[in-house]
């Protein structure tokens, strides 16, 4: 009886101080996805009720050439941006690990980048970039390029443009990369050294191994934020020239704020769900051949 | 130091400013949200001012001019949210959309219980405020287009243009002599930079869905609701416009363009100069003469020529409309407002102001003769010609304009042919028009 | 090679805070009796980073205090002359943007949602750390995968459902405040996470001892766990308030009147209006706006550094 009674007190206990999360969770989470599942089956432009249509919004989907367009679109930029981007981070790490005098100088430097709302680093870029008068074609030019690329008024270049631009605010998962690489303790260095090993081995047989789950961790966040770009295209490209720049959010946005027709943008959220999981439980998939958790 | 910031900030929380502070207390304030900045701005002002001073003193009104950008979106927004403005600036091509999906207040009642209509406008205008039988805006500013041209670049090129077997003293009369008149005043660099075009048919491309008109063609068949993207006036119109590309090279044209081209500066094209022609409407002699008075009186404008010179005078007409958002609060006193715009001394007073014609058909003589845009009578002889075109009343314009310029891009860079390319157009926008069109009979049937 | 290693490195524990104390990190580049070259080399790369990093802040700096023609200049120059600090004033005066009425506003929302997400984040995290009751990893696993919802999903819905709360609530949802910081009060699945783990590291005798001494789950809570979580707080606070200072997409749905915006979204548009786009205003405009998480980062920075350490976000 007596053991009954404290686990109850133990429960009710217990939800009284989650219970804002799950008040929460059920009103602005649970709640708009069951709504966002029903909506993704209408035509709502919520000037006017609801109308069921049954599965009509996923096959007109499918026969969209601008929703191929932009999970095309959104594919390339995360396949040019995220291994990238991870490299990138992870060298940045690396030197940022290393025992020099001014460490924390530099580690502030790098982070601080991350800072910048979308929107003051697309005014800055957008006027990097500028084609006539931003300051890397000028350098590009001084350099001896003749012609330098019409980076956001050229379709070949406005993607590659904002690839180039992702990399500046790497700061957090530079960051955490760092806190990961202090973790891996000296006597491995040490032993591997002994053994023989030059430093690009140790890197992979030590370092890489010991801070597989942070390269984890930052893999699905890159997927989930990734696939997810909606702010910066849309202030500095509008998705042009051409919808080259135009990516998976952006058209949604348009479909529910522009066109109003957001039984059609829930049938794409709801496909992006889907693949945003469907990547995840790959990568956790995979992850048993190559994350190694210790203890 | 941590709190001298919250301090600095809880100042500015207790004491910053506060949207709302400084309005009339005894008025109905009537929210209105306008796209204009600058001079149009003031304009628009100065009658807003008026009107708070005269009719909204007297009917306890208050008309609060607010400037936003993404007007159309963000009325929309709000509309669907609910918390809509009393009175909105929109542009006519919004209205069948807005209509079409109950965003709007139906205007007639209203405007018949005060004297307005139909035979107060100029057709053209009066059309193009109405969808599906309704009328759900008034206008607030209107123009046409026109071609203007540098009398003085012609000069400079008379040699150019004798030889080419034309006329530097007149502007063309076809689309074949305006081409002809392009290439001879075309100013090309060996390494095919453009120096001084011509003419170019994307500079600016702001109306460059329309081109059609002058090429007889249409994209819509109002009668049958069907869209005529393929019909071969469009098709002529757009192989004409890939014509430059072709011509001048599609790299070219594209660093030719960008840059900050930016319309309100001494920068822009027709200013710099950088072109000798361009199509634009009844306002561009107000930015001439506020950016470059230097330039007065060495341009001119006339018709802009066809491709049959048996259709004359033809023009695309576009208007600034007012209309009243659906759950609007202030409903009576918005409309107030918009009949005192619609007035004819005020009308042609804000049109003074913004350097553009009037809608209504009766124009004062006085309005003609002391406008700010000394051909102001070729302007308003075209918007009341037969073959003035309005907007295409569709309710599904963004998406069509999307699509458009999308194609145009790809045009321009000659990545697609003008019938391919308006074949897609049209299979695109004809399956969501038609869409569209379903799901509202769906709705008017499930409501009854 | 595996063998010597302790935890996983997904639940923060003591040892490392111990770690954390070797700020010098293990050399990756290898040999210690090794000469300066990697050092130097490191260092060139490492300024080289660093200045491709900073650049793109000088070069707004710089043109925020340029005239409009000499911004739009070619080729332009590398530093003003003169220099125009007026345009810093310049910005709040501008008949277009009221930027002190915007920077007020994001200063409510985020006061607001930064207070409502600390004390409600926390509460929960307790709950998830310290607490044992039935179901409790089954919802915190829930809570986690509410972290890979991309905010599409819900965003039509809940501009659909604020509007509805507005209809029938008895006050205005949309075009107010409300859906940026209400939300807030109810916990952030990621800052839940950092606390629950930061919570998990104190020693549960801590607790064992004041329960013992009568005290309520909630008095431990709010006397005990949470003085000693001050700087995975600071965290959670920085976060949250970086998080709304630069939200964009949540003030573009739910704002509808200019006098409402945020900063980034007053900014934007300002940006987008009119064809005259006057660079040296708008860089101006944006040094402002990212200067107080500058600032703030900098107060911060030992905490900060501190907080993610112990929290293992890493992990």
């Amino acid at each position: 009886m007596a053991r009954l009674k404290s686990e109850t007190r133990d429960f009710l206990r217990g939800m009284a101080f989650i219970s804002p999360w799950l008040v929460g969770f059920l009103a602005f989470t649970l709640i708009p996805i069951g709504l966002s599942l029903y909506y993704s089956f209408c035509d709502y432009s919520l000037l006017q009720p609801p109308l069921f249509k049954g599965l009509a919004n996923y096959r007109l989907l499918a026969r969209d050439s601008v929703f191929w367009k932009v999970v095309f679109n959104t594919a390339i930029y995360a396949l040019m941006a995220l291994p990238l981007g991870m490299v990138v981070a992870l060298g940045a790490a690396m030197l940022l690990n290393m025992k020099l005098r001014g460490q924390s100088i530099y580690r502030t430097i790098i982070f601080l980048p991350s800072l910048v709302p979308a929107v003051a680093s697309a005014m800055l870029w957008l006027w990097l970039f500028n084609a006539k008068l931003g300051l890397i074609n000028l350098a590009l030019q001084k350099l001896g390029v003749s012609n330098p690329p019409g980076w956001l008024t050229d379709v070949r270049w406005a993607m590659p443009a904002l690839v180039i631009m992702s990399f500046w605010g790497i700061g957090n998962s530079v960051i955490i990369y760092l806190a990961g690489l202090q973790d891996v303790p000296r006597e491995l260095y040490e032993a591997a050294s002994i053994d023989g090993a030059n430093t690009a081995r140790k890197i992979w047989h030590v370092t890489l191994p010991f801070i597989s789950p942070v390269i984890f961790f930052n893999l699905i966040m890159g997927i989930i934020g990734t696939l997810q770009v909606f702010a910066v295209p849309y202030i500095m490209t509008q998705g042009g020239p051409a919808r080259s720049t135009y990516f998976y959010t952006m058209y949604l946005y348009d479909n529910a704020f522009n066109y109003l027709k957001m039984g059609y943008a829930n049938a794409m959220a709801w496909i992006q769900l889907l693949i945003v999981l469907a990547l995840t439980a790959l990568a956790a998939w995979s992850s048993k051949r190559w994350v190694h958790y210790q203890g | 130091m941590i709190a001298a910031l919250a301090a600095s900030a809880l100042f500015l929380l207790a004491f910053g400013p506060r949207a709302g502070d400084a309005l009339p207390k005894d008025r109905v304030i009537v929210d209105y949200w306008e796209k204009w900045t600058g001079d149009e701005e003031a304009g628009m002002r100065q009658i807003v001012n008026d009107f708070n001073e005269t009719v909204g003193r007297d009917k306890h009104i208050f008309v609060r001019y607010l400037s936003t950008s993404a007007i159309e979106q963000k009325t929309l927004v709000a509309a669907a949210a609910g918390v809509p403005p009393d009175v909105a600036g929109l542009f006519n091509q919004n209205i069948p959309q807005f209509g079409a999906m109950d965003a709007l207040e139906p205007l007639e009642d209203l405007a018949t219980a005060r004297g307005i209509t139909a035979d107060s406008y100029k057709k053209v205008f009066w059309d193009e405020c109405h969808y599906d039988g309704h009328l759900y805006g008034l206008v607030s500013s209107a123009y046409d287009l026109a071609l203007y041209y540098n009398k003085q670049l012609y000069a400079q090129g008379a040699s150019s243009l004798r030889a080419h077997g034309l006329y530097p003293d007149r502007p063309p009369q076809t689309i074949a002599e305006l081409d002809e008149y392009a290439k001879a005043l075309d100013r090309i660099d060996p390494s095919g930079r453009i120096l001084l075009a011509g003419y170019l048919p994307m500079e600016p491309n702001w109306y460059i869905n329309y081109m059609g008109i002058w090429f007889g063609g249409s994209w819509w068949n109002d009668k049958e609701k069907k869209f005529t993207f393929t019909d071969p006036g469009e098709v002529r119109a757009f192989t004409w416009i890939q014509s430059y590309s072709r011509r001048l090279g599609p790299q070219a044209v594209a660093a030719f363009q960008s840059g900050f081209g930016a319309f309100d500066t001494p920068q822009n094209s027709f200013l710099a100069p950088t072109v000798t022609m361009v199509q634009q409407g009844t306002f561009f002699a107000h930015f001439i003469h506020h950016q470059k008075p230097s330039m007065d009186g060495q341009w001119a404008a006339a018709p802009f020529p066809s491709f049959d010179p048996k259709l004359k005078d033809a023009t695309y007409c576009n208007c600034d409309v007012l209309v009243i958002p659906r759950g609007a609060k202030n409903k009576q006193q918005a409309f107030e407002f918009i009949a005192y715009v619609n007035r004819q001394d005020v009308m042609e007073k804000l049109a003074n102001l913004h350097c553009k014609i009037s809608p209504l058909a009766k124009v004062s003589e006085n309005f003609l003769s002391h406008h700010s845009n000394p051909y102001i009578r070729v302007f308003d002889r075209l918007a009341a010609s037969p073959n003035a075109h309005p907007t295409e009343p569709v309710p599904i314009l963004p998406e069509v304009n999307d699509e458009m310029t999308n194609f145009t891009q790809r045009l321009a860079l000659l990545q697609v042919t003008p019938g391919e390319g308006l074949r897609e157009v049209q299979e695109r926008v004809q399956m969501k028009y038609d869409q569209f069109m379903e799901d509202q009979r769906e709705r008017r049937r499930k409501q009854q | 090679m595996t063998s010597n290693v302790k935890q996983n490195p997904l639940i923060a524990s003591r040892s490392r805070q111990d770690m954390k104390q070797t700020d010098s990190a293990p050399v990756v580049a290898g040999r210690k009796r090794a000469g300066r070259a990697p050092k130097v080399l490191g260092h060139l790369t490492l300024i080289s980073i660093c200045a491709l990093a900073v650049f793109p802040f000088l070069w707004m700096v710089s043109t925020s205090l340029k005239t409009q023609e000499g911004a739009t200049a070619f080729p332009p120059a590398l530093w003003p002359t003169p220099i125009q600090w007026h345009n810093y004033a310049d910005i709040f005066h501008h008949e277009k943007a009221d930027f002190l009425l915007w920077t007020r506003n994001t200063l409510v929302i985020a006061v607001l949602a930064v207070t409502g997400t600390t004390l409600s984040s926390a509460l929960v995290a307790y709950g998830f750390a310290r607490l044992r009751f039935r179901g409790r990893n089954m919802l915190f696993v829930l809570m986690l995968s509410t972290m890979m919802l991309p905010f599409p999903v819900t965003m039509v819905s809940l501009f659909a459902l604020f509007r509805w709360l507005g209809d029938h609530s008895g006050m205005a949802w949309l075009g107010t405040f409300k859906p940026l910081w209400v939300p807030a009060w109810f916990g952030s699945a990621f800052n839940i996470f950092l606390l629950r783990q930061f919570f998990t590291t104190i020693p549960t005798e801590l607790s064992e001892s004041a329960r013992l001494d009568g005290c309520s789950e909630f008095g431990i809570f709010w006397r005990i766990i949470l003085p000693l979580a001050k700087p995975a707080l600071i965290v959670v606070a920085l976060f949250a308030f970086m998080a709304t200072w630069n939200d964009f997409l949540g003030p573009l749905i739910y704002l509808q009147r200019p006098e409402q915006f945020t900063l980034v979204l007053g900014l934007q548009n300002f940006q987008s209006q009119a064809g005259n786009t006057p660079w040296h205003l708008l860089m101006a405009a944006s040094v402002l706006v990212i200067l107080p998480a500058i600032v703030l980062f900098f107060l911060a920075q030992k905490s900060f550094i501190e907080g993610i350490a112990t929290t293992g976000m890493k992990g």
